[in-house]
């Protein structure tokens, strides 16, 4: 057997050692809970959710898209041609290895450019290790088959070929040891978790953002094990390459709080292996977080501090930032529900809030009937059962927030002014929910959803109007698998189809530069980015944006009970987003939701003043 | 040991929904923190709010099913008797609407049993059971008492455990027939609240702060002394009852 052979022969061990390999990783994911998928589906959609999906997240970063185009591109494209090699005819032509060839030069380029990443200092939020010797195994891999390929058509010495083929076993047997707990893993288990997703919604530019319902019938609640998690969601655990992006995006990481999405999902992965097969993580840490003692058993506890699960504001902004699609939102709330609904384990503000809602209703235990005290003097129809309207207004908690009446009162003399028939639930409207779900208290959130529906659904309009982008989100997107399915509008769309069909008319320009930050469940949740800025657009003349903006803006920290979950932070999210905005200059900042309003204007002045959309066109339409 | 914690039917004083009395959860954490074997008991129908103990710290609960009409102290007292445990926790008070905290009274009454009240701590003592108990102003007192024994607790006892849904889902209620006895008006002498008279120690003079602190405040005052010898403690009575001006020496 000639070196030609040998090439081939090592091309087709190592793809039994990737079988061998992906055989194990399938025992190790085939413990996780069943789930439903649909494989067909998954299969075809495969290469476009790889090509086209995946690529765009990587392309952001235009030179790691490169990086990553040339070193799977050559890997794949090189070892898939010498498999072809089987068949003589083939192995024996000369342009087949000038294919060859060039396929490995391209990964041998990829692999300088993997190399390059972390040169001559390592990001902070790369990690080493693994990591480090992953170029090496690439060019390895690449150079002995570029060296042997070249041999080959230049026909040199058999010897040379043989050295070649050494040269890129070893190479390739670095790569392959690796494909079980070292960085490769994520090619095969990322391959697999593009098929099989848990949210197929989340691919072909839709948004599936919506939790899913959780059976409370099911005789364990939640997830404490990694046994726990549906097999799938386990490979998606595993298809993270630890890039780091989510790490940049998270703000409770920028707040020196004990959470790092990337270490989070690390965790995850190594809660399925025994403690002492755990493989070593060299990223950054949950900040400030004990390290975890090695043991088995449950997952907070043994593997995750309490507190990196709380800190979360279920911003989604790392499952915006992740190229493999990974979930660490889902992950999050699964591990809460647990801790919420088995154990009782909450911090105890959040505990506080949760019983207020079981025997109130309402989160901080105030009573129904005062949710229109705000509106004291513009007398706000209420509507009854049986009767009907064009918009219905969702108040949500804020209603119970001094502050936030005054951007309510805006909204509703807005309305008024505007000719819009519209009408409130009263005493009928509850909580709607969100924060209790992601708390993990799924049987709140279902029994206030019922409740709700049953309101809605016993009167008739033809949408829902708030300005609480969580109520939003949970009317919109969560209630349709409780049966209620509602045409749901913010009051930024509302206020700019006002504006634009003249029905409202700024009397007046609004001063100064205002800058507008992105509520997460309205932007990253439900992808509304665009009218609140045409909104803006046509009361102020000079708006700037912040460098984080739109899809990829960064929370206030108000989000998934973080406020109550009060978690120890170094830095406090509020003010590293106030202090973005002072960057552009902000002399206004403009917000669309409660809990960001609160959130931001608890940052000490001198700061910008913090205002409600409706407040501002309210300015600028003139109070009289 | 054995420890029963009395449920009532506790309502939310905002919603008036059924929801458990939070003293009466700070009481099982109590007896949890004993290491006794709790169980509830509660006489009357089956409640929500009895189902929302089993969620915070409680394996199982007995519903003794009496009437409308019927002697909650009655059905209690004869389970209890018919089964003593060695300890019963009750709440210092309900919250079901008019409670009037009398029913551990006549419980312990009918049971022949010692009754601690407002427990914040409870601890195994050689004699007994040590009580700490709460007092006015943030004093607290350790009783000692014989079980079987009604102990009552108070707001200012540790924290209820957190609720768990599944804990509440996995606990058990027990539902039996309970004794049924008519309520029977209590006699009692019914007249309009007056506030006790009160001495007040500084009639004029001092500061404004000691003339306002004396005449808001419960007489206060003297000296604390700790196990004194009985002629130095009635001595110190006769001397702070003489400045009172209630009493005169022999002399005089």
């Amino acid at each position: 057997m000639g070196p030609a052979g040998a090439f081939v022969l090592l091309a087709w061990i190592l793809l039994a050692s990737v079988l061998v390999a992906g055989a194990r990783l399938v025992l190790r994911w085939r413990r996780g809970r069943a789930a439903r998928v649909d494989w067909w589906a998954g299969l075809v959609a495969l290469p476009r959710r790889y090509l086209v999906d995946v690529h765009g997240v990587v392309a952001r970063d235009p030179r790691a898209a490169r990086m990553h185009a040339l070193t799977a591109g050559g890997l794949l494209g090189s070892s898939g041609l010498l498999l072809l090699g089987v068949v003589p005819a083939l192995r024996a032509g000369v342009v087949y290895w000038v294919l060859v060839a060039t396929s490995f030069a391209v990964a041998l380029a990829g692999s300088a450019m993997v190399a390059r990443r972390r040169r001559p200092v390592r990001p902070a939020h790369l990690s080493a290790g693994g990591f480090l010797w992953l170029p090496v195994w690439v060019f390895l891999y690449a150079a002995g088959g570029l060296a042997g390929a070249g041999a080959i058509v230049l026909t040199a010495s058999p010897g040379l070929g043989f050295a070649a083929v050494v040269l890129a076993a070893v190479g390739g047997a670095g790569l392959v040891s690796g494909l079980l707990t070292g960085p490769i893993r994520h090619a095969l288990a990322g391959a697999v978790h593009l098929v099989a997703h848990p949210r197929p919604g989340r691919f072909a530019g839709r948004r599936e953002s919506a939790l899913l319902p959780l059976d409370l019938e099911a005789a364990r609640l939640g997830v404490a094990v990694a046994e726990d998690f549906a097999w799938n969601r386990l490979v998606g655990f595993d298809a993270c390459i630890q890039c780091g992006r989510c790490e940049l995006a998270c703000p409770a990481f920028a707040a020196g709080q004990r959470l790092n999405p990337k270490k989070l999902i690390q965790d995850l992965a190594a809660a399925s292996l025994p403690p002492g097969a755990r493989p070593a993580y060299e990223g950054s840490p949950h900040p400030g977080a004990p390290p975890p003692p090695l043991a088995a058993g449950p997952i907070v506890g043994a593997v995750l501090h309490p507190d990196t699960l709380w800190a979360c504001t279920t911003c989604r902004a790392c499952v915006a930032a992740c190229p493999m699609f990974i979930e660490h939102v889902d992950a999050v709330v699964d591990l809460r529900r647990h801790a919420s609904l088995e154990e009782g384990a909450l911090p105890e503000k959040a505990a506080a809030v949760l019983e207020a809602i079981r025997h109130t209703d309402e989160p901080e235990g105030n009573p129904l009937a005062a949710r229109g005290d705000f509106a004291a003097g513009l007398e706000l129809p209420v509507l009854g059962a049986g009767e009907s309207t064009d918009v219905l207004l969702w108040l949500g908690a804020g209603a119970f927030d001094l502050r936030y009446g005054r951007s309510l009162r805006a909204l509703v003399t807005l309305l008024r002014r505007a000719g819009v028939a519209f009408a409130v639930l009263g005493a009928e409207e509850r909580d709607c929910g969100d924060l209790a779900r992601r708390l993990g208290d799924e049987v709140e959130f279902a029994r206030l959803a019922r409740a709700n529906i049953a309101a809605l659904n016993a009167r008739r309009f033809a949408r829902i109007v708030t300005a609480d982008p969580h109520a939003l989100h949970v009317l919109r997107n969560e209630y349709p698998d409780f049966g209620g399915c509602y045409t749901v509008v913010h009051h930024s769309a509302l206020l700019e189809s006002l504006l634009a069909e003249g029905r409202l008319t700024p009397e007046r320009r609004l001063a100064g530069r205002i800058v507008y930050h992105d509520p997460c469940y309205l932007a990253r949740y439900n992808g509304e980015t665009g009218a609140p800025r045409r909104l803006l657009d046509r009361i102020a003349p000079e708006r700037v944006e912040m460098a984080r903006h739109g899809l990829s803006a960064m929370c206030c920290g108000g989000g998934g009970g973080a406020p109550v979950s009060d978690v120890e932070a170094v830095r406090r999210i509020p003010d590293l987003r106030m202090a973005q905005a002072r960057e552009v200059g902000a002399q206004t900042l403009a917000v669309a939701c409660p809990g960001c309003t609160a959130m931001l204007e608890g940052v000490p002045e001198p700061r910008p003043p913090v205002r409600d959309l409706a407040e501002l066109v309210l300015e600028a339409v003139g109070e009289g | 040991m054995r420890a029963v914690v009395l449920l009532s039917a506790g309502r939310h004083p905002l919603s008036a929904r059924p929801a458990p009395v939070p003293v009466e959860m700070q009481a099982i954490a109590l007896a949890r923190g004993l290491g006794a074997d709790v169980a509830g008991l509660h006489a009357g129908a089956p409640d929500l709010a009895v189902r929302e103990a089993l969620g915070q710290g409680m394996d199982r609960v007995t519903v003794l099913r009496i009437g409308e009409a019927d002697d909650a102290v009655a059905a209690l007292a004869a389970a209890l008797a018919a089964d003593p445990p060695d300890l019963v926790l009750a709440g210092n008070r309900g919250r079901g609407g008019e409670d009037s905290g009398l029913l551990p009274y006549l419980l312990a009454e009918a049971l022949g049993w010692p009754i601690a009240a407002n427990a914040v701590a409870l601890a195994a003592a050689a004699e007994g059971l040590a009580v700490i108990q709460a007092r006015a102003r943030g004093a607290r007192w350790r009783l000692v008492v014989a079980p079987p024994a009604v102990v009552t607790v108070h707001p200012a006892a540790p924290p209820a455990l957190p609720f768990a849904y599944a804990r509440a889902r996995r606990g058990r209620i027990e539902e039996q027939e309970g004794r049924s006895a008519p309520l029977v008006p209590r006699v009692a002498e019914e007249r309009p609240y007056r506030p006790r008279p009160r001495v007040i120690g500084v009639a004029g003079g001092g500061s404004a702060a000691e003339r306002l602190r004396a005449a808001t405040e419960v007489a206060g005052g003297g000296r604390v002394l700790v196990d004194p010898p009985p002629e130095e403690a009635a001595r110190e009575l006769l001397a702070w009852l003489r400045a009172l001006g209630f009493s005169r020496s022999a002399d005089e």
